[in-house]
């Protein structure tokens, strides 16, 4: 398991840096894809074969296909490397700090040493669902509003844009 | 001993794709010859013969095959394919250009290892379940799957390097993503209507009747999604030859071409497999119980299921080979405003029956 939890941590770190290095687009897309398949993989490995399934369904199936179909559709080209100078590189580190302390406030607060698969916490369709519409039923209904209000405002914005194109 | 036991079913499930996809790929010439009312294949093989006794047996079966057509299709098919340039046009990334065909390949070759090809059994002391993976997720894998199927043919759109291919690639992407949710909707309905996310107890909660009785729109539905994301039949834009030259995979030949093709008959036989599975009993027989885990009883639930699985390929290809090509906006519209409403409907009318009737 630790062997396969190795090669699939340089796969992740790997695509990761991918994303952010590669010039052509349509590679960093791809690697993101790798990168979240390799998110799925670990899922699997934790037992949570519904979230891994999902993960691949929204994630890889879903949100990046329309990327790369954007990419494709507007035929872009590789990138020229922009130089921001300190004020980037500053936001840059900042961001990282950030995450890197919600990361480390997670790791340490000892989520991992609950056993996998412990009774209660399997990540099976039944035990997602009934958590779901339970426990967390207004953060996920908030959620589900505010996705339709995205998808409500994009409508509108392209119609608007259509008709004055008209 | 799991390790072996997994490494056969492995080792057979392999096999079974591979023979169903070569049996798609004899039924698609000799049929497509008879709808067009031509003979097809029968010369490769038909006129050989040899002078040493031992194998003349041999080469009486050999010409039987020849006739019909068999050797044509698989062996000279496979040969030619092997000894072609493997040309790569100019300036498109080499390794994007190598990566395609396996993308359209892997997501269909994973996903059968959710599919269930025969009931329990017990042999030497060990219960066997011919699935490679029974996981919890079952039918959404098969999904998740599907939904990545679109960077193969996505890829090999971009990689050709040339605007037919791209063109080609891009309708392909989003024929598949557009008839996705029609799909999506449609199995979350057999989700209710079953009660379970595991291929193998679907097919057992069909005991009491099968499920194109009970969901005969979800049938009509996931077969046209089905026709859709193989992307033939009527629905054959992305590739359409008078338009597009060979679509998404005017640039490949040799091996990455017949590589396109398999997964593509191997998705055939894969939406056969789910319709059989989710819609018509997988093994079961109606009116006819067999005992449970005994090893003859799983053979001929494998027997009904393949019977099954190849009387859905033949009526696929079928279908292929006698309806015209649909127009961009038809196909659209038939996936947006009517596959779409009518999943949906279905699901909602599915659920409340579900609800106040069990």
């Amino acid at each position: 398991m630790t062997f396969a939890f190795l090669i699939l941590a340089i796969i992740l770190v790997a695509s990761a840096i991918g994303v952010v290095a590669l010039k052509n687009p349509l590679n960093s897309a791809l690697c993101l894809v790798l990168n979240f398949m390799g998110i799925a993989c670990m899922y699997a490995m934790l037992d949570a074969h519904f979230l891994a399934a999902v993960q691949v369904i929204v994630y890889a199936g879903a949100i990046m296909v329309l990327v790369v179909f954007v990419l494709m559709l507007l035929n872009v080209k590789s990138e020229e490397p922009v130089r921001g100078g300190l004020f980037f590189f500053g936001i840059a580190i900042g961001a990282s700090l950030v995450f890197l302390r919600i990361i480390s406030s997670t790791v340490f607060s000892g989520a991992d040493q609950i056993p996998a698969g412990a009774p209660g916490l399997s990540g099976t369709a039944a035990a997602i669902g009934e958590v779901l519409f339970t426990k967390y039923v207004f953060p996920f209904e908030a959620a589900s509003i505010l996705i339709m209000a995205a998808i409500v405002g994009a409508v509108m914005l392209a119609k608007k844009r259509y008709k004055e194109a008209v | 001993m799991e390790l072996v036991i997994l490494a056969i079913k492995l080792f057979v499930v392999f096999n079974l794709i591979m023979g169903l996809a070569s049996i798609c790929t004899w039924i698609e010439r000799k049929g497509s010859a008879l709808i067009q009312d031509r003979i097809g294949a029968n010369r490769a093989g038909a006129f050989s013969t040899t002078d040493i006794l031992v194998l003349k047996p041999v080469f009486v079966v050999i010409r039987f095959f020849g006739m019909l057509g068999v050797i044509n299709t698989l062996v000279n098919d496979g040969v030619k394919a092997i000894f072609k340039e493997d040309f790569i046009p100019e300036g498109v990334s080499n390794f994007m250009h190598c990566l395609a065909p396996f993308m359209a390949v892997f997501p269909v070759f994973v996903a059968y290892a959710l599919i269930p090809f025969a009931p329990d059994f017990d042999l030497f002391g060990y219960h066997i379940r011919p699935q490679l993976a029974s996981i919890d997720a079952g039918i959404l894998f098969i999904f998740a799957m599907g939904s990545v199927a679109v960077y193969g043919v996505a890829i090999a759109g971009w990689a050709g390097n040339n605007k037919f291919s791209l063109l080609g690639g891009l309708r392909a992407a989003a024929q598949m993503i557009s008839y996705e949710l029609s799909m999506g909707i449609t199995l979350v309905t057999l989700i209710v209507l079953y009660g379970t996310l595991d291929l193998y107890e679907m097919v057992e909660a069909q005991k009491s009747g099968w499920g194109i009785i009970k969901q005969p729109l979800a049938f009509i539905v996931l077969f046209a999604v089905g026709m859709a994301e193989t992307k033939r039949g009527p629905f054959d834009l992305p590739e359409s030859e008078s338009e597009l030259v060979a679509g998404y995979f005017t640039e490949y030949s040799g091996m990455k071409f017949l590589l396109f093709w398999l997964g593509e008959f191997a998705e055939i036989a894969l939406f056969a497999a789910l319709l059989s599975i989710l819609f018509c009993g997988g093994w079961l027989i109606p009116f006819v119980e067999l005992p449970k885990g005994v090893w003859w009883a799983a053979l001929i639930g494998h027997i009904v299921l393949m019977t099954k699985i190849i009387f859905f390929c033949v009526l696929q290809i079928v279908i292929r080979w006698t309806l015209p090509r649909f127009r961009y906006d038809q196909l659209m519209n038939l996936g947006w405003k009517i596959l779409l409403p009518v999943s949906m409907v279905n699901l909602m009318i599915t659920a409340a029956l579900k609800l106040w009737w069990g």
